[in-house]
């Protein structure tokens, strides 16, 4: 059976997208609600607790503050693909050369630890959850949204973010060019200003997986 | 900023601390050898812990249990650190 929730079927109900944040370090492109900065300041997460992120990181936990997540304590998906790509090769290469390994990076090296760090910063005591999706991340996104929503809650954060393939495991067209990240809150209510889903997509023709850069694209210009 | 000097000692492991736990915005100078570095004071968590038993080991050749009684003692502060150091340093 294939789970088939990204496009446009009409047993589905449509799901608003309510408000959104985009991060593309060092894109020329300005719009509301999107970053271009390469390392983001994150001045919302407490320093003893940025220190340990990487831009990547710092972008994720910026775009959830800036969109309150934790003030309802609403549910926060995180997808990505690949997570944080070098990291987790640095400490194979140390185990690899007998080293020790460093415990901070692999406290950050879980696939839910970003959000983690957002949650401890903010306080957000409602749930989490991370996956990874060989490159179908928006079609998980959703479908995992669609799962709280029907089980009632009013909204849903998704959070999703892309990263670089270290030059050892990249396999040509499999890994983007560069780091993006997207956040965004989901509904099933149409308020004045949300966008059905269903008139996006994050994957573009002839490519072999979603790009949250993608979507930001479109979300700039709808 | 802190009324006490740096021993040259104490000075080598607040940069080492500063650096290896990657923090940002602190100086050695604002690090008071008496102060806590846990919790209150400097703020390191359990991690830090981790990270800076791996540094003396690293730097030093001291090698600490993780679950031995007297770490807190040794990693009260800054003065305990460098007392640790002077005491087990094999390098």
């Amino acid at each position: 059976m294939t789970l088939n929730v990204a496009d446009n079927d009409n047993t589905l109900a449509e799901v608003y997208i309510l408000d959104w944040r985009g991060w593309l370090p060092g894109s020329s492109a300005q719009a509301p609600g999107l970053s271009t900065e390469a390392n983001p300041t994150a001045a919302d997460i407490p320093a003893m607790l940025r220190r340990r992120l990487t831009p990547v990181g710092r972008a994720l936990c910026s775009m959830l503050c800036e969109l309150d997540v934790a003030r309802h304590n609403i549910p926060i998906i995180h997808a990505s693909q690949h997570g944080d790509g070098q990291r987790p090769l640095d400490m194979l290469d140390a185990i690899a050369a007998g080293d020790p390994v460093s415990p901070a990076r692999f406290s950050l090296s879980v696939h839910n630890a970003l959000v983690g760090v957002y949650s401890i910063a903010s306080n957000h005591q409602g749930s989490i959850a991370a996956i990874a999706a060989g490159g179908d991340e928006w079609a998980a996104l959703l479908s995992e949204a669609r799962g709280y929503l029907a089980e009632g809650w009013h909204q849903v954060a998704l959070v999703w973010s892309d990263s670089t393939v270290p030059a050892r495991y990249r396999a040509a067209e499999r890994s983007a060019e560069a780091p993006s990240a997207l956040a965004l809150t989901l509904s099933l209510d149409a308020s004045p200003t949300a966008r059905p889903v269903s008139s996006f997509s994050a994957r573009p023709s002839n490519a072999v997986r979603d790009q949250p850069e993608y979507l930001v694209h479109q979300l700039m210009t709808s | 900023m802190s009324d006490t000097p740096l021993t040259p000692l104490e000075h080598e492991l607040a940069e080492l601390i500063i650096n290896t736990l990657e923090l940002e915005d602190v100086t050695s100078n604002d690090i008071d050898p008496d102060d806590p570095l846990f919790g209150e004071g400097l703020g390191l968590d359990s991690i830090d812990a981790l990270e800076l038993g791996l540094a003396l080991q690293k730097h030093y050749g001291i090698k600490l249990d993780s679950d031995a009684e007297d770490n807190q003692t040794h990693f009260a502060s800054l003065r305990h650190l460098a007392a640790l150091v002077e005491a087990r340093r094999e390098k």
